[in-house]
């Protein structure tokens, strides 16, 4: 019964990493001897370190935010049950409908002062014109709220449903003892939420490093040439595509793998979220 | 939804032995308030994009730029910017809708049901390496897929499938989040005893699949459904880079098409005349969108009821 889908987990999960494993050990017309020279080509190419600072910043401007708003939002969200809790998740969860290419068509328009629903916003900030906005110092930012309003949404809804599974007894227990919301919030929910949190953290992270849709349309569109080799996998996509280099591509593609991979075993054997669930031996 | 009723008296109780407990009750309020506006401003912030790209294409370029943005302008709007898309490359929009239903069908299905079997067969049957198994599930599942993009662009070249539905179809029918969900459900909201019951009166594991755990998991198959659909119709990166001719296109990806060929949203792109102005692109945008957001709220209730919390709680 495993049969099928441990076809697609070697086909599409493992063999690629091997692939792309012996790919990056070829030979390109920039390395014609191959080898684990490509990864160092790949590192020391003049686009790689750029991308690394875009990717970093966009990385400290996403995930923190995302971890303080969504805790505090679900927080918030748990202090105010009532019927009114159930429109203000579905309004939540709008917004990751406007996910990739929809969510750069989106916010091209948000932030396009001739049109924007935000346009008295934007004029009262004194930007009459896209292009003010549309800058290579503020791209990290943009994309970091584009990404930041496609995923907290829903996270806050995820975060809200553990919030749920506090049982009632402990949260019952303070409150006698005196606690107000605020200090059961901090003091309780937070803690017991925290396991989610950092599990959200790491998978955000993981994602964010990866980051590509965004660059790569606005550059391809809008403002051309803007986001060109902005983050590291549209580097390792112009390796491929336009530099025909596949071994450099499929190097920079594995290290980027790696930090994943590296992120996956953190969250699976040194954060107790899968605890019992027969992964780790007993 | 009664625990509001029963937290209130609660919490005045606590700060009525409080010193001054009229001014804490103020405070109470306006704390009370307080989270009420957060909670309503991050709403409104939430629906206002959509709400804007629903009533965008009502209305023609020009009443875009001078229209109140949330003024509605026409239904007829909506059709004369849907045929102006229809001459766009000879209606390859249609092609792209056809492929984006057929591709995400077709993925649904397979990504499901392969998943269902894995994680019954992880969950309740002996198999050699089943913890090793899980371990590289649980890897897959969190590297995000964008991660094995260009590796499976290489191995897909190698095997001769670049550019045809089935690059797409198989690549994203690999879904170790959905192995983990099955694996997990089958493994705590079905009751051990149930399946070896089956096994002692002589039911072999298919037998015990299709008569006890399948007619169990509707409810599993739905969210599987769920969050498969939802990754896989707005998946941009792994279709854009496996196909390379326009009619074998997804929707996403010919979403991208149509913003680099008008010169609605850049007038540097060039001075051709085309009918592709702001409103078609917003129409455009809007069909990628609407199926995610209808499948997000009839869906609701599944995430209402915690995916996280329900599905790795011991």
């Amino acid at each position: 019964m495993i049969a099928p889908y441990l076809v697609l987990l070697t086909a599409f999960g493992i063999i690629p990493v091997i692939v792309a494993a012996i790919t990056s050990m070829e030979p390109s017309t920039l390395n014609p001897g191959g080898g684990p020279l490509n990864y160092l080509q790949a590192l020391q190419d003049f686009r790689f370190l750029p991308a690394l600072g875009n990717v970093g910043i966009f990385l400290l401007l996403y995930v923190p935010s995302m971890l303080i708003v969504v805790a505090l939002m679900s927080l918030l969200l748990d202090a105010v049950r009532g019927r009114w809790n159930l429109p203000l998740r579905l309004a939540y969860i709008v917004p990751a409908s406007l996910t990739g290419a929809t969510s750069v068509l989106v916010w091209y328009f948000l932030l396009e002062p001739t049109l924007s629903p935000y346009k008295d916003v934007l004029h009262a900030l004194g930007i009459t014109q896209g292009g003010q906005i549309w800058t290579s110092g503020n791209l990290a930012w943009i994309f970091a709220l584009m990404a930041f309003f496609t995923g907290a949404g829903n996270w806050i809804v995820v975060q809200y449903g553990s919030l749920q599974s506090i049982s009632d007894d402990i949260l019952e227990a303070a409150r006698i003892d005196g606690a107000n919301a605020w200090q059961i919030g901090w003091h309780i929910k937070l803690p017991l939420i925290k396991k989610y949190l950092v599990y959200m953290g790491i998978l955000v992270f993981a994602a964010g490093l990866q980051v590509f849709v965004e660059p790569q349309l606005i550059s391809s569109s809008v403002y051309p040439g803007l986001a060109s080799n902005w983050s590291l996998n549209q580097l390792s996509y112009s390796f491929a595509f336009q530099s025909n280099n596949l071994g450099g591509a499929a190097a920079l593609s594995l290290m980027l793998l790696i930090v994943c991979i590296i992120g996956a075993v953190f969250v699976i054997f040194r954060t107790d979220f899968f605890e019992g669930s027969g992964v780790k031996e007993k | 939804m009664t625990t509001a009723v029963e937290t209130r008296p609660i919490i005045d109780r606590a700060t009525a032995h409080v010193e001054m407990p009229e001014k804490r009750n103020t405070a109470g309020r306006v704390g009370h308030t307080a989270v009420w506006i957060v909670l309503l401003v991050y709403g409104l912030l939430s629906v206002i994009p959509m709400v804007w790209l629903l009533i965008a294409p009502s209305k023609n370029a020009t009443q875009l730029n001078s229209d109140n943005p949330f003024s509605f302008g026409s239904f007829a709007n909506y059709g004369a910017a849907w045929e102006h898309l229809l001459t766009f490359q000879n209606g390859v929009i249609i092609q792209w809708l056809v492929n984006s239903v057929v591709y995400s069908f077709a993925i649904v299905v397979l990504s499901c049901v392969s998943a269902i079997l894995a994680g019954y067969a992880l969950a309740a049957t002996a198999i050699p390496f089943k913890r090793t198994l899980l371990i590289v599930t649980l890897v897959a599942m969190i590297i995000p897929p964008v991660a094995l993009v260009i590796p499976l662009f290489i191995e897909i070249s190698t095997l001769q499938l670049f550019d045809t539905p089935a690059a797409v179809i198989l690549t994203s029918s690999f879904y170790p989040f959905g192995v983990f969900l099955a694996y997990i459900y089958f493994t705590t909201s079905i009751p051990k005893e149930l399946y070896e019951a089956a096994k002692v009166d002589g039911a072999g594991e298919f037998t015990t699949f299709w008569r006890i755990a399948l007619p169990l998991s509707k409810g599993l198959f739905g969210m599987l459904a769920f969050f498969s659909f939802s990754a896989t119709w707005v998946n941009y990166f792994l279709p854009y880079v496996l196909l390379g001719s326009a009619e074998n296109y997804t929707l996403p990806v010919g979403l991208g098409v149509l913003f680099s060929s008008t010169p609605a949203l850049n007038p540097g792109n060039g001075a051709q005349q085309s009918v592709i102005g702001r409103p078609e692109i917003a129409l455009a945008g809007l069909i990628v969108a609407i199926p995610i957001l209808i499948v997000f709220l009839l869906s609701s209730r599944l995430l209402v009821r915690g995916v996280l919390a329900g599905s790795v709680k011991s």
